[in-house]
């Protein structure tokens, strides 16, 4: 089974194999780093609880996203996984490409470059073999739209996808809508998810207190 | 952690103490799995009396979910009651009184089993 990033990114990428615009997003950025830390739980490299972030093994995981967030950590000093979430979103750029490059190596993208008007260089990345994308967007609609309790592993596909801003590639707002109550119910059921939900609503808060200071 | 069981006729109850963190989480969860799998056989309840856990971790609260979806496709009604202020902390954070019954006390547990029967 592929990771939980690299689902995240799966998802981001289009039909013509461009990265959808959400995928720029401090939103989306923070999701990767969440499902990164999921994963170091999952892997039994880190635990984590409402107030910190405990690394259990610093031996690598042999998958470089994964590695790289464990590095910080262990480096690091103890603080929460919603801090966490806020700070290694800076490092999104690197994220997404070991993210990348694990999706290249396992022949699920290929990567193509074009030009446009013979200068500007367009990178796309086609999706070679569309189950896992697929298979994600199944996967989600189906426990949306049932009254399942999902795996440890969908419950935060779902929340991390809902918070990366993924939905709206393949639901309708008015679906999302529909659905409110229901991606609500699933949506906090871990808490490392959970902190992703409080580190993105911690940087909306930033950004408007940002504005508001600019006005005045 | 530590856990006893107390076999009833409407309900098996787990008595769980301790730390529900990372490392305990695997054995506890193969626990409730046996737990969940046996009252299936008989048609009881699986209540698990939180009041000794002192700590939940994520790792922990995963095997609250991993339960509450066995004892789903068992038809087995499982609740949880007594939350000690670690549990409570988690469950209100993350919202798990919608998928899993909370109770009080076990009285209200069994009453709530005896309900639902």
């Amino acid at each position: 089974m592929i990771t939980i990033a690299e689902e995240l990114v799966l998802l981001a990428v289009e039909d013509d194999g461009k990265i959808a615009y959400t995928a720029g997003s401090p939103e989306f950025a923070m999701a990767l780093v969440g499902a990164c830390l999921i994963e170091l739980n999952l892997a039994g490299r880190i635990d984590a609880d409402v107030d910190s972030v405990k690394v259990l093994s610093p031996a690598p995981t042999g998958i470089g996203v994964l590695d790289f967030v464990l590095d910080k950590i262990s480096a690091g000093n103890s603080k929460s996984s919603r801090a966490w979430v806020r700070d290694l979103h800076s490092h999104y750029t690197e994220l997404f490409r070991l993210t990348l490059r694990l999706l290249l190596e396992r022949g699920i993208l290929q990567q193509t470059e074009s030009r446009f008007m013979w200068a500007l260089r367009s990178r796309r990345y086609p999706v070679i073999d569309d189950r896992e994308q697929k298979e994600a967007k199944l996967r989600i609609c189906a426990l949306l739209l049932s009254d399942d309790i999902p795996t440890p592993h969908d419950t935060v596909l779902i929340s991390l996808a809902v918070e990366g801003g993924l939905l709206e590639s393949f639901l309708s707002r008015n679906q999302i809508a529909q659905l409110a109550e229901r991606i609500d119910q699933i949506g906090g059921l871990d808490l490392i998810a959970r902190a992703v939900e409080d580190a993105i609503r911690d940087e909306a808060e930033l950004r408007v207190s940002a504005v508001m200071m600019a006005v005045h | 952690m530590n856990t006893t069981l107390d076999t009833r006729d409407s309900a098996t109850i787990v008595m769980a103490t301790g730390r529900l963190d990372f490392e305990a989480s695997d054995p506890f969860q193969k626990e409730l799995e046996t737990v969940i799998a046996q009252a299936a056989t008989r048609h009881a309840a699986v209540l698990v009396n939180c009041a000794g856990i002192d700590y939940v971790s994520s790792a922990g609260l995963r095997v609250f979910l991993v339960a509450a979806r066995s004892a789903k496709a068992a038809n087995v009604a499982l609740s949880v009651y007594s939350l000690s202020v670690a549990v409570k902390q988690v469950f209100d954070v993350s919202g798990f009184g919608r998928i899993i019954n909370v109770y009080e006390d076990e009285a209200s547990a069994l009453a709530g089993v005896g309900s639902a029967a």
